[in-house]
This record gives C-alpha cells, sequence and structure tokens, in this order.
C-alpha cells in the first residue's frame, strides 16, 4: 500500500514533510514542496488497519504543526491525485482506484497544458470522462501516449517510486562515565569518535574540510573548538593529532565530560598524478607540522613570506604557507649573490664622518674603523603616508666585515641595518 | 608490433632516441624527485659548479651538514642559492631564523621561490641576543621539519649566535638532529660562525674572506660590485675553491 501526505497551505520549511514521512518509513519519494509519496508496504504490524495508518499519519503531521490531508491507496498514481483532491483521510480498497478517481477534475491529473486544452475542447471535464473514451481511439489519435493516458486516469502505475535520499549526518557523540582530565586519556576517547565519523564519511565518499569539537565539561559548559586545516582529510589519525595539538594550545578548564565531534563534509580530493612533475606534499602530513609549529605561527612568526609591491626597504609580509602544486622555474640556477643579513630592527649607531664619508662606527655589536666604503645612495618614499628618506652606505670595516648603514634624514640618526654576507 | 627491450638493444639508434627523449622530458641525474623514488643516494645541490664539486654533487640526504665562516665570507649567499636551486626545482626549504636575520628581498634577488620557502623566524627584540629558550625552540622546530619528510632542506641559521648562548643547548641536541633526519630524504645545513657540528656522513664548509671589488676608486657612485671568498670542504683531506659573490649587478 502507498499513502500520499499533502499540505494545501505553505510549510515552515521543504523538508516538513519528508520529516513526517521519514518517522514512517525510509521509502519516501517528494513530489514538489507540499506533496510527498510513503511506500506503506509491511507496516501492517504496527498499524492494522489502513484507518489507523491514515490516522497516525494525519497525527504525526499535526503534532508539528502541519495542516495536511492524507490518502491510501494501492497505486501510486491514484494516491498523488486523491492526497491532493479531498481533504482528511482517504482510503482506496485494491481494484478501486478508478472509481474513486472518476469524479475529480481533469485538471488534477497534471497534464500538459497544451493536451489539457485538447481534452477540454473535446469537452471532458472529469478524469472519469477521460476513462470512458475508447483505448482504440485514444492511440489513433495520441499514438502510444493515448493507452498510457488512459491507464493514468484509471490510476494505473508506471515507473518505480524513487525514494529520496536520507540526508547523511556527520556527528558522533561520546557520554563519558567518568570524566577525564588530562590529554592522554582523552587521545583514546577521540580515536573512538573519529574513527568511525572519518569511516562515514570515506563510505559516501567524503572528506572533512573541518572538524567542529565541542567538550562538554564538568561544569556545564561547553569548550568549542573548530580545526580547518589547509586540506581535507579523511584520516583518524591525521584529525587525532591534530585536535590534541590544538587542545595543548588551548586546553579546557576542567575535565571532560562528554565529546562531540561534528565534519564538515566535502567531496575526496581528486589529484592527476604527473610522472614528470615533482610530488606535491601530502596535505595532510603538512597540515600536521604546521599545527605541530603552532606556537611560531600563531604569533605571525611563521610562514609564507611575501615582497610587498614597494621600494620601502624590508617591506615584507608573512601570511599561511600553503604551497601549491610544483612549477619548476625554468632556466638554469642563479649566481651567487652577496644577501643582506637583516638587523630587526636597525640598530642605532654613532658614526663618525671625514670629508662627508663615514670614518668610524659604533653600534651594539659593530665596531671599527672604515677601510672602504661606497655611497651615499639616496631613496625616499611614502610621502603621502608614512615617509621615509634615507642615504645608504656600504662600509667595510676593520676586522674584515661589511655592513650597509643609513642616514635616517627625517630622524637625523645613523642606523647599521644589516650585515652583507 | 610492440617494442621490446631486446628490440631496442638490437637497435642501438632506437635506444639512443628513447634516452634522448627521456632526457627531454627531464628524466636525467638532476631532475626533480620523482613520485616513490629513493631519493636519499642523490644529493641537494647548490646549483654552483665549485661548490658542488667540493661537496661531490651536493648537501647529502639525511645527515647534519655545517656551512660557517666569519661575517661577510659568503655563508648567506650560499644558503640562498641553495634555497634558490632548490625550491626553483619544485621542492619545499625550510629556513629556522631565531635571530631573525632572513631578508626576503636578497633572497628574491637570489632567485628564492618564496612561496615554497617556510621561514620560522624568532620573536623581536632589542637585544642582540636571542630570547632565553629561543634556540631550544628553534631546534625543537627543525626537528619537527625534519622528521616530516616534507622539506627538501631544512636550515638552521645560528650565525651571530655567541658561543655562550650555543652552550646553553643540551649537548645532545646535534646528535639529536642527526638522529632525527637520517631516517628522511631530508638535508638538514648549520649555518654558524665557526664549526658547530656534522653528521658522520656529513659535510663541514668552511668560509674564508678573500676580499671586496668595488666598482671605482673611493669616491662618490661608487659601487660595491662583490666580494671573494674561499670554500674548503673535506672531513681529513681539504679541498677548497674561490668562489665570487656578486653585490650589484
Amino acid at each position: 500500500m502507498y499513502g500520499g501526505l499533502h499540505s494545501p497551505r505553505t510549510l515552515p520549511s521543504e523538508d516538513a514533510l519528508l520529516l513526517v514521512a521519514r518517522g514512517f518509513t525510509p521509502r519516501v519519494e517528494a513530489r514538489g514542496p507540499t506533496l510527498v509519496l510513503l511506500d506503506l508496504h509491511g507496516l501492517g504490524r504496527a498499524w492494522p488497519t489502513p484507518q489507523e495508518l491514515g490516522r497516525a499519519l494525519l497525527d504525526a503531521a499535526a503534532s508539528r504543526a502541519l495542516e495536511t490531508q492524507a490518502a491510501l491507496a494501492f497505486t501510486r498514481t491514484a494516491v498523488l491525485v486523491l492526497a491532493r483532491a479531498r481533504p482528511g483521510l482517504t482510503i482506496v480498497p485494491a481494484g478501486g482506484e478508478a472509481e474513486a478517481l472518476a469524479p475529480l477534475p481533469l485538471a488534477l491529473l497534471d497534464l500538459a497544458p497544451e493536451r489539457e486544452e485538447l481534452l477540454l475542447r473535446w469537452g471532458l471535464r472529469t478524469i472519469g470522462d477521460l476513462q470512458r473514451l475508447p483505448p482504440d481511439g485514444l492511440a489513433a489519435r495520441f499514438g502510444p501516449e493515448g493507452p498510457r493516458l488512459r491507464r493514468f486516469a484509471r490510476g494505473e502505475d508506471e515507473g518505480v517510486l524513487v525514494p529520496a535520499p536520507v540526508p547523511a549526518s556527520f556527528e558522533m557523540t561520546l557520554e563519558l562515565d567518568w570524566p577525564v582530565e588530562g590529554l592522554e586519556p582523552l587521545a583514546f576517547l577521540l580515536g573512538r569518535v573519529l574513527e568511525p565519523l572519518c569511516a562515514r564519511l570515506i563510505r559516501r565518499g567524503r572528506r572533512a574540510a573541518s572538524l567542529g569539537l565541542d567538550l562538554g565539561l564538568v561544569d556545564g559548559s561547553t569548550h568549542r573548538r573548530t580545526l580547518r586545516p589547509a586540506a581535507p582529510s579523511g584520516e583518524p589519525r591525521t584529525w587525532r593529532t591534530l585536535v590534541l595539538l590544538d587542545l595543548e594550545a588551548h586546553p579546557p578548564q576542567d575535565a571532560i565530560q562528554r565529546i562531540t565531534a561534528r565534519a564538515e563534509p566535502t567531496p575526496a580530493r581528486e589529484v592527476q598524478f604527473s610522472l614528470l612533475d615533482p610530488a606535491m606534499p601530502s596535505p595532510e602530513r603538512l597540515a600536521e607540522t604546521m599545527a605541530r609549529l603552532h606556537g611560531w605561527t600563531a604569533e605571525g612568526r611563521g610562514g609564507e613570506v611575501r615582497l610587498l609591491d614597494t621600494h620601502r626597504p624590508g617591506a615584507f609580509a608573512v601570511g599561511t604557507f600553503s604551497p601549491g602544486p610544483a612549477t619548476p622555474a625554468p632556466g638554469g640556477s642563479p649566481p651567487l649573490r652577496v644577501a643582506l643579513r637583516a638587523y630587526r630592527p636597525p640598530r642605532l649607531a654613532r658614526v663618525v664622518l671625514e670629508e662627508g664619508a663615514p670614518a668610524f662606527v659604533a653600534a651594539p655589536g659593530v665596531r671599527g674603523a672604515v677601510t672602504a666604503c661606497a655611497g651615499p645612495w639616496r631613496s625616499s618614499g611614502d610621502w603621502w603616508d608614512a615617509v621615509w628618506s634615507r642615504e645608504e652606505w656600504d662600509v667595510a670595516l676593520a676586522d674584515g666585515g661589511l655592513f650597509r648603514l643609513f642616514f635616517d634624514r627625517l630622524r637625523e640618526a645613523w642606523f647599521v641595518e644589516g650585515e652583507l654576507d | 608490433m610492440a617494442t621490446t627491450l631486446s628490440s631496442l638493444q638490437a637497435r642501438p639508434a632506437t635506444k639512443a632516441a628513447l634516452e634522448a627523449l627521456l632526457r627531454e622530458k627531464k628524466l636525467q641525474a638532476e631532475a626533480p624527485p620523482l613520485r616513490g623514488e629513493d631519493r636519499r643516494h642523490r644529493r641537494v645541490p647548490t646549483g654552483q659548479g665549485e661548490i658542488d664539486g667540493l661537496l661531490a654533487g651536493g648537501f647529502p640526504r639525511g645527515h647534519l651538514s655545517e656551512v660557517h665562516g666569519p661575517v661577510s665570507s659568503g655563508r648567506t649567499g650560499l644558503v640562498l642559492a641553495l634555497l634558490a636551486r632548490t625550491t626553483r626545482t619544485g621542492s619545499l626549504a625550510a629556513l629556522v631564523d631565531p635571530l631573525d636575520r632572513f631578508d626576503p628581498a636578497s633572497a628574491g634577488a637570489a632567485g628564492v621561490a618564496l612561496a615554497r620557502l617556510l621561514w620560522l623566524r624568532g620573536p623581536r627584540g632589542e637585544s642582540e641576543a636571542p630570547r632565553p629558550k629561543a634556540l631550544a625552540e628553534a631546534t625543537a622546530a627543525v626537528a619537527t621539519l625534519a622528521g616530516s619528510g616534507l622539506f627538501e632542506i631544512v636550515v638552521l641559521d645560528l650565525a651571530g649566535v655567541s658561543d655562550r648562548e650555543r652552550r646553553r643547548l643540551p649537548a645532545t641536541t646535534w646528535v639529536r638532529l642527526q638522529r632525527t633526519v637520517e631516517e628522511t630524504e631530508t638535508a638538514l645545513l648549520l649555518v654558524a660562525d665557526r664549526h658547530v657540528a656534522f653528521g658522520p656522513g656529513g659535510v663541514s664548509l668552511v668560509f674564508t674572506r678573500t676580499g671586496l671589488r668595488w666598482s671605482a676608486p673611493p669616491g662618490p657612485g661608487r659601487l660595491l660590485t662583490g666580494l671573494g671568498a674561499r670554500v674548503s670542504a673535506g672531513r681529513h683531506v681539504l679541498r677548497s675553491a674561490e668562489v665570487a659573490f656578486a653585490a650589484f649587478a
């Protein structure tokens, strides 16, 4: 037996009727936002008569504050038409579908507009009028569509029920008999939550893009953490390591009574490996390594460095380290170049000048007579914002060291910017 | 008809053509690493012919090596060349810099692909000496990076760190780092003012200043054009080479 549940009013949510129907059977097909079709086979033990089953359906909908009407019949076509046509509960005995549909208006069949208009021009008003047309005549005028139309009008089924997929939930909760304190016992318990959660994700071809962790504490509060690694993962070991590293940095304030892990599913990563290009780093291992370096990256002291588009010396930004696919640079190795080893901040220096050039330098860690120098090289910029203006000198000291000095023309002070090495 | 190995051997011209094709497709010794390849026998080259000649091809993987020399002897220039060579082939490199001396502009000029370089910098401070525990944190970070196996080369820059500061580290630090790295395909490199440590299979490169080059006699418009250094390598029999570093092209 099949059931149809229809709401003549606008529903609070699109899946409101689906939720009611899934309380009875998982084989549910949504036919638009206000109509669902239920496969009720095998429910005879719980509801011995169709009347009881139909009443239970209406009561379940009413308990969710939904105004509905229901129909139970042995064909899906009859159920879909009757559920929309008649208020309350309609039950059609086996074989009585055509008779039940006969008095209903033709519009309930949801035919194509041009077909319905043609039938109205023929003088047909009810489904019964269509049932009574001779099948040979319909076939002669409509072709194969004619007999199909007549079977449809008599409430006979074609095709199969296509159940709507049940939305997957990627959430696991573990209630603990005894509260746990410390990360070591928690590591084992996390495995019991994360392993089935990751297995469920993988079974559905998904990975977790992020993981929300709610730790219910003994004092009644909830310690919430959300982890979002550089790449999605379905590896419980990786997630456990990431969670433990995160909890090391952000420990809960009390013993843990309940663990809830919630994954945000995302399609599994598909990578076309190349034979000739370098292998990409494993995203899981990279995420794990970066989590272990959390102390550095959290303070902005670690990551990928990016040069800023400015002439201001020492302008750069440090961001998240997330190397993309390798693209080997063409050409050979660049030649050896002198590099600056920067002092941050530059060291204030005392410089003795002779004939306009530095002759002696004294700064913390740097002191000596200048044996050779090059300069001054003036530069300035950012006059519209934080203006800077300086004269640069490269100086060699008596001890053999080579340093870059600059005279800040705005502050009128000398600084050692760094070593040249 | 399928081409078999025996038919290739019988026709040397065909085999040569196949080898040429593979070479063209970068399957030569210096090619980027291939997936699943055991690369521990392949060294990490600096891309500088004289220095790679001293190192028998480059820095050994799975070992702790060191580069040391006085200020302005070219140590940092060589490290940037090594990082440039590594990152330009598509591999990853890491630099742990407890004194925060790394200059990204110099690295960019040296050809380092900055997107493939992980830089961990020490805390900023007015003092020249590193913050207490900064060196210990740096060596722990090096162990994490080396143990991950993600990086082709991991550099720990200790140049400018005084002997007193360095001796605060546990004596077993370098042995632990060598043990960490020896199961991986990573080359671990220390940069320092003087000898610190290198592993049983590692190399030690010693830099000595040989002179500076200027564009003109003293006066306005003069430029520093480069510096020269002598690089020595080897455990017992020292080999050396003269190298030049360009300052302004």
